[in-house]
């Protein structure tokens, strides 16, 4: 079969990370085309800078031979190029005839509703969906929403469809709906690239996959060539750096119980326990709760059920600050939005937390003893007094860590421990986080590096379809093990 | 199902102001016998059309999550303009490149350096205010013949105001719903009030260009309402927009608008304006001082724009 | 370099290049009896922009000042509250500044409601009610105490530049030393952060709204005092001036490099500016046009900055 898209040697950096290297990959027309990898490896990334959301550093598309350039969304489009993204991209307020041909509206005196309507209609239908055109999207279920997406990508005449996890929210029967118009597309000649993480779906339905790792190419297989096992060894299998400190050896009392909690409407309800001297890991695929999970814990997000105890307590309506004054601290994912003050200097970023449990009218103490012994222990590089903005990554992180520490809290949540942290400094905050649980605290954390959870902590929950699939000792888990248990664990409650 | 509130439309809760005038009406014409003459009804429709005008152009920037506080001042700009001793042909094309110029300031601020809408038209309302009382420290001066032969006769009855009024309204409809332009406003207001600012880009939408056309559009349709008042008043007068800009917006809200963007109508706008005419007309037909009648009119802001609910704290 | 530069308050710039002009073109100006005359005439302001400070700070507004001010001035001038002393006259302004600015803050901070929208009305509706009790004349005269206390001086220095001073110097070791002043850099630099660390956000910013009240209703007397009359117009140009001198004075929404010194000397620079403006021939549009091209230009570079990082 020709190749409809070639993307030679592509390369892309964002900042100080590069999330893709001299990536090589070729899509065939009337074939299905799975990209397969880690969180993180550089797949949306890929897709992205084919539908011209990105522009790569480097690299050349050629598409049906001809080099393209894709400069904007609506480039791509016009050339072919149509994409369902991972995330939802619909305007809610707009119907969903007027989302389908947005941008490119026909015209017949004005907008021809009408024929937009039409066309929506029997667009729909060819998917086996009955809904009114006229229906505005804020009013469809998420599934729903997620086919109008999809009818939106296959309308017209695309060359290439990118499918980003589209089966994400559809459950059984809708699978099958869909996996259906992927086979007519194929047959139509259409080049289209899946990117899954559901096994089962890979092997029914494509006929390549390419695996991508870190950011650059590993390998590419015809599915009929390779078995589930194989792909998922491809997909890991990295060389594990010594960076962790050894596991703790004891654990003490019971610090947080979580029982029954629903995390959404329709989510399965989840128990989890944590108890002191311990560090546990929330594993699983990106986006399938993980953060929900923490959020509701921390009082950032109210569950839809159950309940939350701190050492045997249950904690009536937790808010933020109620949590806090239980002991909890919270580190988040985004340091520099949600986590630090930039402009302010290092002191006041790590005096916060004392602060914030003071009286507003009290005299704000410099705690300058506390902030040198925190500086010192944590080896921070930096004057007290400098802005927290002008610190490298790792070192910010270790003050928003060190703000929890002065406050000493006794439970900490930790979203991406490491994120843009060099090495060196990844393993004094690994030194710094199992120090702290040594000392009688516990730790929650979430990353999607799945060997960095398995390196760091004594035990670990899978997370997948927002509620815990599985529990296994860090010890005895691997990447591979994980993946399984979220991937071939069922497909969860039914949306 | 009639939908009331307006959840599961575009258009924003527009009935229950509707309602609102309707009842409004019905009081003035039982309580007061001058109100349901058809002199008064005409004069409540030319009174109103300045604010009508006004609000539609506000009601496109607010459909985008902005806000203009600079429609006031070019009001008062345009009629300063207008009564400068030139010919009309000179002059009525001049307020409105002057009136673009003024909007595009506005939208190129508010899309290049991502200044808040609320910061930049401030600034601009003052600095407006400022030119405008350079050409015209106290009201005077003759606005061209022609200007005023426009707003002050009628036809068949019907005053010309009204007649202007509908093709406004007519033009704002064909952008609203009959051009791209106007579902592409609607659009990118969506994503901004989901938070999902790249959506309408990711659609291939030139979003920047649509909303930096909103600003500009809106400062036009602030300078026609500066033309149709110089008509009224016969000349310039540096204060006639004076808090127009706080009526146009409570005008939007009131019609069920969301500030926050993406949600509102043309009638619901209109319906607005109407209601706020008509409450200064029954306070006027009820002898009420004009101190307590802004004193309401700031209540009513309150009101209307208290009622919808945002996720942002702050400005 | 430049960078460092950039992060000094422009008050600074402009003050120091205003003192070079006046003393090149008219040197007698610099004198400090006539430089306190024309500095006393901003006080009001002065105090005015303490409380403006304090809500931009936490990315909030108040443009209601001038309300405030006018109600207090209506309050004092009209004999409502004929033989009342010093005292409850003073506890009138600033427990309706304190009324106004909980309200405000309630508003802001609880309903989340867009605080240029409240705090305008809210002026709007205190200017009508003020303007339909007097019907539209200017009240009455300011009892004379107020004039006495206004015209009192320290040496050179007038007594409402020195309660400005004063109140000044409060506010930055209060913004500077206290628990709250650290809430308040807190909720300026990140709402998100602010809340995560489990700083109180939604009362950070109801007290600031209710201080900027109080201040205002200093302002007020102030204001009152150095008009001596009743007045219908009075004041309600000075929130707009105040945002103004603090944005000049290197505050910006959610920015405090200018602490409470930055926006102090913006006023200052107002003060001279009137002055030279004056001197020019520069008349009140000029004062609007400038005022705008100052907010402007400074939210422009703030933009262009926070673009760069």
């Amino acid at each position: 079969m020709p190749d409809r898209v070639t993307m030679t040697d592509i390369s892309k950096r964002f900042g100080a990370n590069a999330a893709l290297t001299s990536v090589s990959v070729a899509f065939q027309a009337g074939s299905v085309h799975a990209l397969m990898g880690e969180n993180g490896a550089g797949k949306s990334t890929l897709m992205k800078i084919l539908a011209g959301v990105h522009r790569p550093d480097q690299g050349e598309i050629l598409l049906d031979g001809v080099k393209i350039t894709p400069a904007a969304p609506r480039d791509a489009l016009d050339a072919g190029i149509s994409t369902v993204f991972q995330e939802h991209s619909l305007l809610p307020n707009l119907t969903i005839a007027e989302n389908m041909f947005l941008g490119r509206e026909p015209m017949r005196h004005g907008i021809d509703h009408r024929r937009m309507e039409a066309e929506t209609a029997a667009a729909l239908a060819e998917l086996g969906l009955r809904l009114d055109p006229r229906r505005l999207v804020s009013t469809l279920s998420i599934a729903e929403r997620q086919f109008v997406e999809i009818a939106h990508g296959i309308k017209g005449n695309a060359k290439v469809l990118i499918l980003d996890e589209p089966t994400a929210a559809l459950n059984a029967a809708d699978v099958e709906i869909l996996n259906r118009n992927i086979r007519r597309l194929r047959d139509k000649g259409v080049a289209i690239i899946y990117i899954s993480h559901r096994m089962e779906e890979i092997f029914a339905l494509c006929d390549r996959v390419t695996v991508l790792k870190d950011g650059q190419w590993i390998a590419t297989h015809d599915t009929a060539d390779i078995t589930p096992d194989r792909l998922i060894a491809l997909m890991v299998g990295r060389p594990l750096q010594d960076l962790f400190p050894p596991r703790g050896q004891t654990t003490g009392a019971e610090i947080l119980r979580l029982t029954d909690l629903r995390l959404t409407a329709r989510s399965r309800p989840l128990s989890l326990t944590l108890n002191r001297g311990e560090i546990v890991a929330l594993a699983g695929l990106e986006g399938q709760g993980q953060q929900l999970l923490a959020r509701s814990l921390i009082g950032a997000h109210l569950p839809h059920g159950g309940t939350v105890a701190i050492n045997g307590k249950v904690i009536p309506a937790p808010s933020i600050r109620s949590m806090q004054r239980e002991g909890l601290g919270f580190v988040p994912e985004d340091r520099k939005e949600e986590g630090l003050f930039l402009g302010l200097s290092i002191a006041q970023n790590i005096t916060m937390g004392l602060h914030a449990r003071a009286r507003d009218l009290a005299p704000a103490r410099s705690y300058k003893a506390v902030v040198a012994r925190i500086m010192a222990a944590m080896k921070v590089k930096g004057r007290a007094g400098a802005p927290v903005a002008s610190l490298s990554g790792g070192n910010q992180q270790k003050v928003l860590l060190g703000r929890y520490l002065a406050a000493e809290v006794q439970l900490l949540v930790i979203e991406e421990p490491t994120r843009g942290v060099d090495v060196g400094a990844k393993s004094e905050i690994y030194a710094l986080l199992r120090d702290f649980a040594a000392k009688g605290g516990a730790v929650l954390v979430l990353s999607r590096e799945t060997l960095e959870l398995i390196g760091l902590s004594d035990r670990i929950y899978v997370v997948h379809d927002a509620t815990i699939m599985a529990e296994m000792q860090a010890d005895q888990a691997s990447e591979h093990k994980i993946l399984e248990a979220a991937l071939q664990g069922g497909r969860g409650a039914d949306v | 199902m009639f939908d009331l509130m307006g959840r599961n439309s575009r258009q924003g809760m527009w009935a229950m102001p509707l309602g609102v005038a309707v009842v409004i009406g019905a009081v003035l014409s039982f309580g007061t016998a001058q109100f349901a003459t058809a002199e008064n009804l005409w004069n409540l429709v030319t009174q109103a059309m300045p604010l009508v005008i006004t609000a539609i152009g506000q009601m496109l920037v607010v459909l985008v999550g902005g806000l203009d506080l600079s429609v006031g001042s070019v009001i008062s700009f345009t009629t300063a303009i207008l009564a400068l001793d030139a010919p009309a042909w000179v002059l009525i094309p001049a307020v409105f490149v002057l009136a673009a110029g003024i909007g595009f300031i506005n939208g190129f601020v508010v899309t290049r350096f991502r200044v808040h809408p609320i910061i930049v038209t401030l600034s601009t309302q003052y600095i407006v205010l400022g030119v405008t009382r350079i050409l015209r420290p106290t009201s005077g001066g003759t606005v061209p013949e022609v200007v005023i032969a426009a707003v002050s006769g009628s036809l068949w009855g019907v005053p010309f105001a009204a007649l202007w009024g509908l093709a406004v309204i007519a033009l704002a409809w064909v952008l609203l719903y009959r051009a791209r332009y106007g579902l592409h406003l609607f659009a990118i207001g969506g994503g901004i009030a989901s938070g999902q600012t790249e959506a309408a880009r990711n659609f291939g939408l030139k979003d920047r260009r649509t909303v930096l056309l909103a600003y500009v559009a809106c400062s036009c349709f602030a300078a026609l309402a500066g033309v149709f008042l110089a008509g009224r008043i016969v000349s310039g007068d540096p204060n006639v927009g004076l808090l127009v800009e706080l009526d146009s917006i409570t005008a939007v809200a009131l019609g069920g608008t969301q500030l926050a963007g993406g949600i509102g109508s043309l009638h619901g706008t209109v319906i607005g304006a109407f209601v706020l005419a008509l409450l200064a007309n029954g306070m006027n037909l009820a002898n009420v001082s004009p101190f307590v009648q802004t004193a309401v009119k700031g209540v009513i802001l309150m009101a209307v724009v208290g009622l919808q609910s945002r996720k942002k704290m702050g400005l | 370099m430049l960078n460092k530069a950039l992060r000094v308050p422009p008050a600074y710039y402009v003050f120091a290049i205003l003192v070079l002009v006046l003393a090149v073109l008219r040197p007698k100006m610099l004198d400090p009896h006539v430089l306190g005359i024309f500095i006393r005439q901003v006080a009001p302001l002065g105090i005015l922009t303490l409380g403006q400070l304090l809500v931009i700070r936490v990315k909030s507004i108040d443009l209601s000042g001038g309300g405030v001010i006018l109600a207090v001035n209506y309050a004092i001038s009209s004999g409502s509250f004929p033989g009342a002393s010093l005292g409850f006259q003073v506890a009138l302004a600033l427990g309706l500044g304190l009324a106004v600015g909980l309200f405000n803050g309630v508003m802001v901070a609880k309903r989340r409601v867009s605080a240029v929208i409240v705090t305008l009305a809210v002026s709007i509706i205190l200017v009508g009610a003020v303007q339909y009790l007097a019907s539209g004349k200017p009240p009455g005269n300011v009892p004379e105490v107020f004039g006495a206390l206004y015209n009192t001086s320290f040496g050179v220095i007038p007594a409402p530049v020195a309660l400005w001073g004063l109140l000044t110097l409060i506010l930055a070791v209060f913004l500077g030393r206290s628990v709250y002043g650290r809430f308040v850099a807190a909720v300026g630099e990140s709402t998100t952060a602010a809340q995560f660390s489990g700083v109180p956000v939604e009362r950070t910013v109801i007290a600031a709204h209710a201080l900027a009240g109080v201040i205002a209703g200093v302002a007020a007397l102030v204001q009152t005092a150095s008009i001596a009359v009743g007045s219908v117009r009075v004041g309600l140009d000075l929130p707009i001036l105040a945002v103004a001198a603090t944005i000049l004075g290197g505050v910006a929404f959610g920015r405090g490099e200018g602490g409470v010194w930055g926006p102090f000397f913006g006023v200052l620079s107002f003060a001279l500016l009137f002055v030279v403006m004056t001197m020019l021939g520069v008349g009140e549009p000029g004062k609007l046009i400038f005022q705008g091209l100052i907010i402007l230009s400074a939210a422009i570079l703030y933009g262009l900055r926070s673009s760069n990082t």
